[in-house]
């Protein structure tokens, strides 16, 4: 019970950031790496602000806007450009690529190397239904269902939410209807930032952080989407779960260090015998590779 | 001058790595993150046969090659199936996996190089030593740059010559239009198989080379850090010819030592040579796709 519970918590902050990352990936087809190093500076973001002393209520709101900011300007920058040059979503990616070397040098280079955390003092904690949690595993897992639950609503009930499918379904058909694209773009890659964003801090607040986290974190929640399935929305959460548990078995059973590599394992798995994900439907691998 | 023959030596080890790479990344069109991986493999294999069973620089070379083009297939035969994307994803996958197992294959109660203590794990292998050709004992780090020169001469040499040949066009095709390449009867698996087989052989003779020159091996050597360097390196200097993976070899390893002269702080200058990569990269995509000197523009 503790280990699922573990599992599901970890799933939900890393179902977060999976959801970051396809809303950025389903609309633009952009493979956004950078997204790692927008990871590894919120929380830094948030320490430098402690330590002006700022309170908590200032600190969060701060860091997340400048994250969503940065995410704006890498959009706007980077990809737009490339986008009205017709490059292909390889040279995306490998743009996003050197873009999350120069985050995560930056934040190496200000802040140093050594794993830091954003609590002061030991953790309460809290019994019931047979397992403990800690204060601030709570904090994520509700702030990660509030959040999830908040994206749903919006994609199903609002229009932009509608025309914000559309973008993902077909890009060029929505921009054909006379919407423009370019700001709907702009739209995910501002809530992508905030994802990653909150997501990094929930998991700081609780873990600690240090510059290089992030990567392995993205490439978790890829492997999350890849499972769940890539052409869905909901698909992250599924994963992103799955994951968290899948992750929480392998500590109990075999032992941390292979949590790794069962992981990917588990996505050679699902790429060669449902390269659809979970929730997916079957299409050509040719049409969308 | 021993300054200069070391970074010779790394420049050769590099433009092997970097002309094994190109095979895939250039001629393929795949983008792999798997190759320090391979690198890493190569080294460990080299290591172990030459300290655990005592055997000469090339008959333990060949067999870090062996090694390696057999584990090729863990990247090759999903190569088969996926492009793009899907296909970095699974070489991610790969590197990780390879990367755990040296990371996490040891066990500190067994001998190094037993079943059950493979690796040595995070403490890597140390005094690995120095290659041992024919009798003959490479222990001056002239001797070293002479044999890395060669080897990379011979390298060079047999990836001209697989330019040139029908495979090399073979494999250009199949990366332009792989559809019309099987509609003329071409096995695209096979190409494939060979392609992956060869750069991956070729990283682990450039691993073995680093180890016996080092003298020391951890799993970090073969890190996706490293991958990722190597990755910038052919993308740097260009694919799909001949020249830019070399180019870049040359510019992405001069480029830190570079910073060595104009006195920058130890503790600055790694970050910032990679964060110079990480502008390089970005500057490239926007302004020159193509590379410095190469001929191909991902797509």
């Amino acid at each position: 019970m503790q280990i699922l519970a573990n599992g599901l918590i970890n799933g939900l902050t890393l179902a977060l950031l999976a959801l970051g990352f396809s809303v950025v990936y389903l609309p633009t087809r952009v493979f956004a790496i950078a997204l790692a190093g927008v990871y590894a500076l919120t929380p830094y973001l948030a320490w430098q602000c402690l330590q002006w002393h700022l309170p908590w209520g200032v600190t969060l709101p701060l860091s997340l806007l400048v994250v969503v900011l940065l995410s704006l300007a890498i959009e706007r920058f980077n990809h737009r450009p490339l986008v009205r040059r017709g490059a292909s979503p390889s040279a995306h990616m490998i743009s996003s690529l050197g873009l999350f070397i120069i985050l995560i040098q930056f934040v190496a280079l200000i802040w140093g190397n050594e794993t830091r955390v954003l609590r002061t003092g030991i953790d309460t904690t809290w019994m019931g239904w047979g397992v403990i949690l800690t204060r601030s595993q709570l904090l994520a897992a509700g702030v990660a269902v509030v959040v999830l639950a908040s994206f749903y609503t919006w994609l199903r009930r609002t229009s932009l939410g509608l025309q914000f499918r559309a973008l993902a379904d077909n890009p060029v058909q929505l921009a054909l209807y006379g919407y423009n694209t370019d700001r709907l773009r702009l739209l995910a890659a501002g809530m992508a930032g905030l994802l990653t964003g909150l997501s990094s801090l929930l998991v700081a607040y609780d873990v600690g952080f240090d510059p290089h986290t992030g990567l392995n974190v993205l490439l978790l929640a890829i492997v999350a989407v890849i499972v769940g399935g890539r052409h869905s929305f909901f698909a992250p959460i599924l994963g992103g779960v799955l994951i968290g548990f899948l992750r929480a078995e392998v500590v109990w059973y075999l032992s941390a260090r292979w949590q790794e590599a069962v992981t990917f394992l588990l996505l050679v798995v699902i790429l060669f015998f449902r390269p659809q994900g979970l929730l997916g439907s079957k299409g050509r691998l040719e049409a969308d590779a | 001058m021993n300054y200069l023959l070391h970074l010779l030596i790394y420049i050769n080890i590099y433009a092997i790595l970097a002309l094994s790479l190109n095979l895939v990344v250039g001629y393929c069109g795949l983008l792999t993150m798997a190759h320090a991986a391979y690198f890493a493999v190569g080294g460990y294999t080299y290591a172990l046969a030459t300290q655990v069973l005592g055997w000469g620089f090339i008959p333990a070379a060949g067999l870090a090659m062996a090694v390696s083009a057999f584990l090729s297939l863990a990247i090759s035969l999903p190569a088969w199936r996926f492009r793009g994307d899907f296909f970095v994803l699974i070489s991610l996958a790969v590197q990780t996996f390879i990367f755990s197992l040296l990371y996490n294959w040891s066990d500190t109660s067994a001998p190094l190089g037993s079943w059950r203590n493979l690796t040595n794990g995070p403490f890597g292998i140390a005094g690995i030593a120095k290659p041992d050709i024919l009798g003959f004992k490479v222990s001056s780090i002239a001797a070293y740059c002479v044999l890395a020169t060669v080897s990379t001469a011979a390298c060079c040499l047999l990836f001209w010559l697989l330019k040139q040949s029908p495979w090399g066009r073979l494999l250009k095709c199949m990366r332009d239009d792989e559809l019309a390449v099987r509609g003329l009867g071409k096995n695209t698996r096979l190409a494939k198989t060979q392609a992956f087989a060869v750069a991956c052989m070729f990283a682990a003779l450039a691993g073995a080379l680093y180890a016996g020159y080092v003298g020391y091996l951890d799993p970090s050597s073969g890190s996706l850090d490293e991958s990722i360097l190597m990755l910038c390196m052919v993308l740097v200097g260009g694919v799909g010819n001949f020249r830019g993976p070399l180019v870049g070899a040359v510019v992405l390893l001069l480029i830190p030592e570079a910073l060595r002269f104009v006195h920058m702080p130890d503790t600055i200058a790694a970050n910032m040579r990679l964060m110079i990569y990480g502008l390089l990269i970005v500057g490239m995509t926007h302004f020159r796709p193509q590379g410095l000197a190469g001929e191909y523009r991902f797509k």
